[in-house]
């Protein structure tokens, strides 16, 4: 790269355009890369693209894919810079002009052929449920938003389940989603492809309007923030955390099981916590299950570390020392704990990887909430984990 | 021609009357469909003034005092917020669009909300159109 | 029939840019009762106001329309030109059309069109207006100041010198302000007691200032030229009367209390003087520390006190003052910082704030002048993190001004009394002020090294449990920095006393978003208020230095002169009326008024207004079922013409 540039200001207006216009409040002091959980490990600068996208300046093309959202430099950034639109917007303005890599091309490739990020059969979405589970009709309170990932990937197929069966067991009125919908694209929209997401957007809205729904279910904290931050439509999301907590205070869920012991630690989800700020009920939920010991990180609730899997990250490769999940697992080790809950698919996803490429499968578990509590409940599902799989 | 509304105001002296100057101060932009009539407090704006207001083709009537508790004269925006919370229920029960009529506590320091509540309630009255149910033909 | 004459002023081309002021004349003279209609390019300056004089004679006129800025500018101004041409000054209309039209749009049309509809308002008003003749009351010559730190104190020594009695407020049991808690001062290193306490004494000797601490002001009344002022005496269990200053008491008590002197870092006696060089030298008795007043016995002090100067029967005492100026200097805070938890502040003992570090400078502070930490040692490394809680949106948005100079100094002084490396973490560093930039340059030469980026977050060591590692990004490098060091300084936000607002509340005081109390004008009227006769000074109107805030002092001292100077004071005669014959004697005025301004006369059997309680606020006139109160020169009659008249546009 030269050392002498000249600003191109056209670009750093179509950065502007493309969203990206809380480039202009920046005043580089840096909390933001003092704040980032990548700036430690990789040669991901966050400071350093706003500044590139403030000048409009080339040679960010290699490192501009390393924003996880996580928002933690959000939360702290002194100068209130929606620091995540503007990655999205660069990341617009650049895969718009085919800068995409590799490893996304596939990804993007998926959600715009088959509609979800996993090469999955659209038709075989529901395959997971085994027809044991209803569809959402008019009239019922609550449609249950499956993931593509807890329909698609074989290890998390077993969370749906789960959702499913807590669901039915607090006697919930609810129902999944028909085929007619996709992706909620909210890492899609991340990644910067706002074309494709407002295409799969509109096709769940669609759905939502036809079918009259007004209460959505999550289990995903990804859908719950795309639903509530970029769907702008007005029916109501909750987490199923959120949910359960509620009911087990209620008395219609009673955990019964005794876990003797377990020492559980907790890791907040990005999206669910710093997004949608969502930090008690799952910590009510785990210190309400019979035995089990929670304890904490140190980097907990609104200091929470990031999986990596946000942004797009769960479908980029990242070298081993550069892998966020790696640390976080480390983290939660060291805290004598045995079971690493969390509540979100991706998390899981990236923190299953990691387990076995640190080979501490013998030394930790990785759980949703929403798996320890029906193990509470002393139900089992027990189908064959894989079985549902499509992919 | 589109419509344009006109908004009548009438600010405190001490401070939404200060806010709306502080706004121009600050060279904050607004739309010019609002007129201001500066009264010492809040508290002397008799409510016939907003009827007449309406009679007189008002399409809107923003009413702007200083915060409550912090009134220049102590309890004089509290009289106001009462007989004025009244005023708007005499309206609607006359068949005024409740939108026309609104108040604001907006500080001396505060030109920014001044500027923010002036666009908020113009692009409001624009969408309501012209008032017709109390003015008077000229 | 009036006759009328409307001045236009461009203000250069404040107001001409998007109004066509030549086009609003034009259009002026067309109205009812307009005889003359002029514009000028700048009608506040001496030819201006000549021009409107000389027309006022040549056209005869009687009223008067100033199209211009805001009459909270310069209606005064005008009013004299009318008086001063023999007209009464109330019979002057001011029209806003730079604060209100010409700065607030782009649009040249439409910022004509809207200076026409309220040119005709005012048109309509003015025909309407009538004299009215100004209110002279006897002033008060003496002076409230309340806050005894330096701003206070210099105000009041100012006043007092001139020959004024003044009262000097504060709260805390000595005065001195956080200026006393300091142990240098920027940049020229000057010590602070040494310039502070001779003050503080001379506060004490002057015969013209009652100095009255442990006090608070708890109830204001009045107006101008003539405050009506209760404060509240707090007990102190001593008698200051019989107190001789021997100080045996605070030898024996085996009370032990929070020294707020030393931000918390130690404890003091139950009774006590805060420290050394405290005026008045006087001990108090902190109730809560007190072994007496918690267990019922002990009362050490009382025995060991020849004077007889323990009471612990003391209550709380109100004396009411009567004055004609106030000035209100009462100082900051620091923001707590425990709130953001990324800095650790109150969790780790290795971080400290601006001014528990000033205490440990202090040779009368905890450590005797020693810099070490908490648990005795001495740090080797040691961290200044910048902005912490200001230029923070979360947070204050503000600077808070003095932090870049004194974390200068804090690095000189840590240089100087240890053999630590420091680090200071900044965004940006500002030294304006005189010899600033000088003090700058001369702490980079000893050695101090500046990082470049916010510092973001204080972690426990991993490697050494009992250090801590200070995270941040070196923007210049664009490397990540885990820096192990022993101690971390944070410069706090500074922000308002916590009863500022009550200070307001109490004085009429309006506050900006932080709670800074607000100035009249940010230009011109910077010690001013909208109390009438009210004045600020010092950090509780935005963070400053010493400098500026003893600027400030005189600044206020000479404004509250001007005030108590002298024997009569013109006020306002926008007040209230009665008219008699319409009057239904349902006494809602009486109810209503906050000031008892109007008043049933039981004889005549109607409500009669005391004008020299009323304040104008025209409350009473609108409850007034009958309309019988006239809110002179906002009656309904001249606001409704007016109303008329912007509507018709």
């Amino acid at each position: 790269m030269s050392q002498t540039v000249t600003p191109y200001l056209e670009m750093s207006q179509a950065i502007m355009e493309a969203g990206g216009e809380a480039l202009k409040k920046c005043y580089q002091c840096g909390t933001c890369s003092g704040t980032c959980p990548w700036t430690p490990i990789t040669h991901f600068n966050i400071r350093k693209l706003v500044r590139y996208g403030q000048l409009g300046l080339d040679g960010i093309e290699d490192f501009m894919w390393g924003c996880s959202t996580c928002r933690f430099c959000v939360e702290r950034c002194p100068r209130g810079v929606e620091i995540i639109d503007i990655v999205t917007a660069i990341r617009n303005v650049y895969s718009g002009g085919g800068m995409l890599p590799q490893s996304l091309r596939a990804f993007v490739g998926s959600l715009s052929a088959r509609g979800n990020p996993w090469s999955g059969d659209p038709d075989r979405r529901n395959d997971w449920a085994k027809e044991k589970y209803p569809v959402y009709a008019p009239g019922m309170d609550y449609l249950f938003w499956t993931c593509c990932t807890v329909c698609y990937d074989p290890r998390n197929t077993r969370l749906a389940k789960a959702a499913a069966e807590i669901l039915n067991l607090a006697g919930a009125s609810w129902g999944m989603p028909s085929l007619d919908v996709n992706c909620c694209g909210e890492s899609l929209r991340k990644v910067g492809d706002a074309e494709l997401f407002e295409r799969l957007k509109a096709k769940n809205l669609d759905y939502f309007k036809a079918q009259g729904v007004s209460k959505i279910i999550t289990v995903s904290p990804h859908c719950l923030a795309s639903f509530d931050e970029d769907y702008g439509a007005d029916f109501e999301v909750v987490h199923l955390s959120e949910l359960m907590a509620k009911w087990i205070q209620e008395g219609k869920l009673v955990p019964k099981k005794d876990f003797g012991g377990l020492t559980v630690t907790y890791h907040d989800p990005c999206y669910l916590g710093r997004h949608s700020k969502v930090y008690d009920a799952p910590r009510d939920i785990l210190k309400a299950l019979p035995g089990v010991t929670f304890v904490e990180m140190e980097r907990n609730s609104e200091e929470s570390m990031c999986c990596g899997g946000g942004g797009g990250g769960l479908w980029t490769e990242k070298a081993k020392g550069e892998r966020l999940s790696d640390l976080r697992i480390e983290e939660a080790m060291g805290t004598g704990a045995t079971v690493l809950a969390t509540a979100c698919p991706y998390c899981i996803t990236m923190f299953e990887d990691s387990k076995r490429t640190l080979n501490v499968d013998e030394q930790i578990q990785i759980r949703d909430v929403t798996e320890l509590v029906l193990e509470s409940l002393e139900i089992s599902i027990d189908e064959p984990v894989g079985d549902a799989c499509a992919v | 021609m589109s419509f344009e509304p006109k908004i009548l105001g009438i600010a405190c002296n001490w401070c939404t009357y200060t806010g709306a100057d502080l706004a121009g101060t600050t060279r904050l932009q607004y739309p010019q469909n609002i007129r201001v009539v500066r009264v010492m407090c809040s508290s002397r704006i008799n409510p016939s003034f907003i009827f007449r207001a309406f009679q007189l083709g008002a399409d809107g009537v923003l009413i702007g005092g200083c915060h409550p508790g912090d009134c220049h004269y102590n309890t004089g925006n509290l009289y106001a917020r009462r007989r004025l919370a009244v005023t708007k229920k005499i309206l609607e029960f006359s068949g005024m669009e409740p939108g026309r009529f609104r108040v604001e506590w907006i500080s001396a320091s505060e030109g920014n909300r001044f500027a923010e509540v002036v666009r908020e309630f113009t692009e409001q009255i624009r969408d309501l159109g012209p008032q017709t149910k109390f003015k008077i033909s000229q | 029939m009036s006759r009328i004459g409307v001045f236009v002023c461009h203000c250069g081309l404040n107001i001409a840019k998007t109004v066509r002021v030549s086009e609003l004349a034009e259009f002026a003279a067309t109205l009812p009762d307009v005889v003359v209609a002029k514009d000028y390019k700048f009608m506040c300056s001496t030819p201006g106001q000549e021009m409107i004089a000389n027309d006022i004679k040549e056209h005869r006129l009687d009223r008067v329309i100033v199209t211009a800025c805001s009459p909270l500018m310069h209606e005064q101004t005008f009013r004299k030109v009318l008086a001063a041409s023999g007209l009464n000054q109330y019979l002057l209309s001011i029209v806003n059309i730079r604060e209100q039209v010409s700065w607030v749009t782009h649009d040249i049309d439409e910022g004509t069109a809207k200076a026409k509809a309220l040119l005709n308002g005012a048109v309509r008003r003015a025909r309407l207006l009538a004299p009215l003749t100004s209110r002279v009351i006897d002033v008060n010559s003496d002076v409230l100041v309340v806050g005894g730190g330096i701003a206070g104190i210099q105000a009041a020594l100012e006043l007092a010198n001139t020959g004024k009695k003044v009262y000097l407020v504060e709260k805390n049991s000595t005065i001195g302000g956080h200026m006393a808690q300091f142990d240098k001062t920027f940049p020229t290193l000057d010590c602070s007691a040494c310039i502070l306490t001779p003050k503080m004494d001379s506060v004490l000797q002057h015969k013209n200032i009652q100095l009255m601490t442990s006090c608070e002001v708890s109830e204001v009344k009045g107006f101008v030229g003539n405050f009506d002022i209760t404060i509240r005496q707090k007990a102190r269990y001593v008698d200051h009367t019989k107190c001789n200053a021997c100080l045996a008491c605070t030898e024996k008590c085996p009370g032990k209390g929070v020294s707020e002197w030393d931000e918390g870092l130690v404890k003091r006696k139950a009774i006590y003087i805060p420290f050394p060089q405290a005026v008045p030298q006087k001990p108090v008795i902190d109730r809560d520390a007190c072994t007496f007043f918690k267990k019922g016995k002990c009362r050490l002090c009382e025995k060991v006190c020849e004077q007889k100067a323990i009471d612990f029967e003391q209550q709380d005492t109100f004396t009411t003052v009567k004055v004609g100026a106030v000035i209100v200097a009462t100082g900051y805070d620091l923001m707590d910082t425990r709130s953001l938890i990324q800095y650790g502040y109150g969790k780790y003992p290795g971080v400290y704030n601006a001014l528990e570090v000033e205490r440990l400078f202090n040779s009368a502070g905890p450590t005797g002048g020693k810099v070490t930490l908490r648990d005795g040692k001495e740090p080797q490394a040691i961290a200044i993190l910048h902005c912490i809680g200001s230029r923070d949106k979360n947070n204050y948005e503000h600077c808070s001004r003095v932090c870049c100079m004194y974390s200068l100094k804090f690095a000189h002084l840590f240089k100087e009394k240890t053999s630590a490396d420091v680090y200071q973490f900044y965004i940006d560093m500002r030294a304006a002020g005189k010899g600033y930039e000088e003090f700058y340059n001369r702490i980079i030469e000893e050695d101090v090294k500046f990082i470049r980026g916010k510092g973001a977050r204080v972690a426990q060591s991993a490697d050494e449990p009992d250090r801590l590692v200070v995270e941040a990004e070196d923007t210049i490098t664009g490397k990540f920095i885990k820096l192990p060091v022993d101690m971390v300084v944070l410069s706090p936000a500074i922000i308002p006393r916590g009863d500022a607002k009550d200070v307001a509340r109490l004085f009429n005081l309006s506050t900006d978003k932080y709670g800074f109390f607000m100035e009249r004008h940010p230009k011109l009227a910077p010690l001013s208020t909208m109390s009438e006769g009210v004045f600020i000074a010092g950090v509780c109107q935005s963070p400053k230095d010493i400098p500026d805030t003893v600027a400030q002092a005189y600044g206020a001292a000479a404004e509250a002169l001007t005030i108590v100077v002298k024997d009569k004071l013109e006020l306002e005669a926008t007040t209230a009326m009665v008219n008699p014959a319409s009057c239904c004697a349902c006494q809602n005025c009486v109810r209503v008024c906050p000031y008892g301004a109007p008043f049933f006369n039981e004889t005549k059997g109607v409500s009669e207004i005391n004008e020299a309680l009323c304040k104008g606020c025209g409350l009473c006139a609108s409850v007034c079922p009958p309309s019988a109160i006239i809110a002179r020169h906002f009656t309904n009659d001249q606001v409704l013409a007016e109303m008329e008249g912007l509507l018709e546009f």
